[in-house]
């Protein structure tokens, strides 16, 4: 199976066990990250790395502190939530949509099935001007850069979900009296189900890319446009608290994405 | 469909296919530009665009941006690839180096690593330095990950024959475990491709300067719109190009795997 | 000398997550040099357990087990091994495949190039040696399998279920083979299977086994008197008896391995 999934695999075995378990199983995984962290401290404490390149994690945290008691990092953080909830979700509507509706109608597929596939290795982040051209410098270009770059995973997913379907599964729901309609909503898209959640969450990943990279290059509000304005203002060791927040924000949407698609595939071996 | 099932017509069908859905597509674009829905603006005609698209290449500005990001693209790929195999294997065969890397790895993969970009700006300055860097950065992540991935998950029966007939253990990483995760360590190479020409472009675009993603903002600024669509369609086609080599050499090198025999 | 002895062999089967199980309870047997021995049992007896640990491939915690006297301390090529799955090595053709032991041997390139050619006819694969295995049929793979082991010319062949994988006309036509290959040249074979007609058409003696903990429970003499070959001797009613003696021993065991499935 693929490393992500031997990894996920992984998470599933650990969260089966006893409470105190898994709380000393995570302390011990953590330990090489606290001892990260500790190195952070200490390095550019005793100047064997420059203070002004890394500051030392203590006056990150501070900093950090100060952006959220001063409000500026919630601000920013809910524009970014905003964006990145709207574009995928967005995505994952039509692109869930149509995917699936490519897998069941033949005529379909036939037209929008290659253009797709050669649209597929398209850098997504190349159509982040022609968003800031078409909607402007503020959150809608962000939106529509994300809209564009999750829709073709989440569609290709969704078409080979759909498309994988065990026949014999079509065949007995028919067999039985189920209309092609019926079948399409209580076998296919059930059936469908376990790729279309693994393409969501590479489509989240995605989301969240782009949704740094445009508020980076063409921001006036959210958490990239912060970091960026931080680091343009000399701020580092906010600059640092904001990156860590991004990325944390990530690590955790990513991971309770994946609590929820547990539960959600919980028939699933 | 009659024919349709020999291996070289279907080849050919699919490829009439996607040069038919190819042109359906850029009708469509044409036909929705003459209707003015849109300005001329927010949508150049195809003519207009294209003619662009060649003005550059002719004037050389096209390649030379072509090659700049091609080049920044593939150094931080190559240090991804070696790095990024180098610590799989590791992880997966040195318990001390698994213990370290694992979490590191998990809490790695799902974050947007391109929020590091200013750190890596920071560090490394606005010149090409810190765009490899960054691209190696992104991309090392499914290098390891894959590579871990196949070195671990090696046939226990095939390493137990190649005991019997008699490797050492220093000849066995080299003659028996690589070969054997070759196929997963192409396919982390295959992610990690794509996603090292996204975070040129992005840094690019960030930094300025030469390269494709410079051009496009440039262009962007300048609200020259023909300017934008037409490096659009170039980057695209240079990320085809890159994924459809990936593939043959793919199919070059894994010529003795199942899939490849299937296909 | 390639005679095999087991000495109250126990294994204890310790998962990464879970509890450990006793595979194999104190299992005592000789193998004589030049025998054709089945071990036979129903699935989760050990039999393929008891087969690695004699491979050298899982070290042996309680009792012992020793080749010719000498005690087993890891994989050797003087213990060779087939596999159900054939464990064949994908990148290289099966000319390559064969080679491998014979470089590992030290073998000049001359001879080793002349010996591999011998195998490959041997088993019967000539005009394919530079395919690769992704390109063989499953009977042809094992082939390969078995020409592998072979050249290495080990003193023991161990298989594991070696024909399993395998449908059951090109099951019969190996058997007919593997008989060829011992003929002509013998050595001493450990085979474990759960198909009963097959210890007994190939094997000499079959040993069967008890389902888990494993344990020799009794060891039948599979030799024949009639001189019947092939499709006859599968219609005699020497095999039929046979057959029928070691289902009945085997039966009883497969069903407590129903029972304690996890």
């Amino acid at each position: 199976m693929s490393g992500a999934a031997a990894i996920e695999a992984d998470t599933r075995h650990a969260a089966a066990r006893p409470l105190i378990a898994r709380l000393t199983g995570a302390l011990l995984r953590a330990f090489p990250v606290i001892l990260v962290c500790i190195a952070w401290q200490i390095a550019p404490t005793v100047g064997l790395i420059n203070p002004d390149a890394l500051p030392p994690l203590s006056s990150v945290v501070t900093a950090w502190w100060g952006l959220l008691i001063d409000g500026s990092l919630v601000s920013n953080g809910l524009t970014s939530l905003w964006e990145v909830v709207a574009g995928l979700g967005l995505s994952i509507v039509v692109g869930v949509g149509s995917g699936v509706l490519m897998a069941w109608y033949a005529p379909v597929e036939a037209i929008v099935s290659p253009l797709m596939k050669s649209l597929y290795p398209m850098p997504k982040s190349a159509l982040i001007p022609v968003m800031i051209l078409w909607f402007g410098l503020g959150p809608s270009s962000k939106i529509a850069s994300i809209f564009a770059g999750c829709l073709l995973p989440v569609v290709l997913s969704s078409y080979n979900g759909a498309r994988g379907v065990d026949h014999t599964l079509i065949w007995s729901a028919l067999g039985l009296g189920a209309s092609r309609r019926r079948v399409l909503w209580e076998v296919v898209i059930p059936s469908a189900l376990p790729e279309i959640m693994a393409g969501i969450r590479n489509a989240l990943a995605i989301s969240f890319i782009l949704m740094v990279a445009a508020e980076f290059l063409v921001g006036q509000h959210g958490l990239g446009y912060l970091i960026s304005f931080l680091g343009d203002g000399g701020v580092y060791d906010a600059m640092f608290a904001g990156v860590l927040t991004v990325s944390a924000f990530g690590f955790f949407a990513d991971r309770v994405y994946l609590l929820f698609m547990q539960r959600m595939l919980r028939w699933r071996e | 469909m009659a024919g349709v099932s020999e291996p070289g017509s279907r080849e050919a069908y699919l490829t009439a296919l996607r040069v038919a859905s190819g042109i359906a597509f850029f009708a469509a674009w044409q036909l929705t530009a003459m209707s003015h829905v849109f300005s001329d603006f927010l949508l150049p005609s195809v003519p207009v665009v294209f003619e662009r698209l060649w003005h550059d290449l002719i004037s050389g500005d096209l390649l030379y941006g072509i090659v700049l990001t091609l080049i920044r693209t593939f150094v931080g790929f190559v240090l991804a690839a070696v790095g990024g195999i180098a610590l799989g294997v590791s992880i997966a065969r040195i318990q001390l180096v698994r213990w370290f890397f694992d979490p590191l790895v998990s809490v790695g993969l799902p974050m947007p690593k391109i929020a590091f970009l200013p750190i890596f700006m920071l560090w490394f300055g606005v010149f090409d330095t810190s765009k490899v860097l960054m691209v190696a950065f992104s991309s090392i992540f499914p290098v390891i990950v894959e590579a871990w991935a196949g070195t671990q998950n090696i046939d226990k029966y095939m390493t137990w024959s190649a005991m019997s007939l008699g490797v050492d253990r220093h000849r066995f990483l080299w003659e028996i475990a690589l070969p054997a995760a070759l196929p997963q360590v192409f396919t982390g190479l295959q992610v990690a491709l794509p996603i090292a020409l996204i975070v040129d472009i992005v840094c690019e675009m960030q930094m300025g300067g030469e390269g494709m993603g410079g051009s496009i903002m440039t262009d962007m600024r300048f609200a020259d719109s023909p300017g934008v669509f037409a490096y659009i369609i170039a980057i695209a086609i240079v990320g085809m190009v890159l994924v459809k080599a990936m593939e043959i050499v793919r199919r070059r090198l894994l010529v003795w795997h199942q899939e490849t025999q299937t296909a | 000398m390639a005679g095999i002895s087991f000495r109250e062999v126990r294994h204890t089967y310790r998962p990464p997550r879970g509890k450990p199980v006793l595979a194999l309870e104190g299992v005592s047997l000789d193998v004589k040099d030049r025998e054709f021995l089945a071990l036979l049992g129903p699935s989760g007896c050990g039999k393929s357990t008891l087969l690695y640990l004699l491979g050298g491939f899982i070290p042996v915690e309680s009792g012992a087990i020793t080749v010719g006297g000498k005690p087993v301390a890891g994989p050797s090529p003087e213990r060779g091994i087939v596999f159900q799955h054939f464990a064949l090595f994908p990148w290289k053709t099966v000319r390559q495949n064969i080679l491998y032991g014979l470089e590992k041997q030290g073998m000049p390139k001359p001879e080793r190039e002349k010996r591999t050619q011998e195998f490959v006819e041997l088993v019967h694969l000539k005009g394919f040696e530079d395919s690769y295995p992704s390109q063989l049929s499953g009977g042809m793979r094992q082939r390969v399998a078995i020409a592998r082991t072979l050249a290495v010319e080990p003193e023991i062949l161990l298989m594991d279920e070696p024909f399993g994988a395998l449908d059951a006309q090109t099951r019969a036509l190996m058997h007919e083979e593997l008989l060829a290959i011992m003929r002509r040249a013998p050595k001493t074979v450990v085979f474990v299977t759960h198909d009963v007609r097959e210890a007994v058409y190939l094997a000499d003696r079959v040993a069967v086994m008890s389902a888990r903990p494993g344990r020799v429970k009794e060891i039948v003499d599979t030799k024949f008197k009639s001189n019947a070959r092939g499709e006859e001797l599968l219609q005699t009613r020497e095999f039929a008896d046979k057959v029928d003696h070691l289902w009945k021993l085997v039966r009883d065991e497969a069903i407590r391995a129903q029972g304690t499935r996890e």
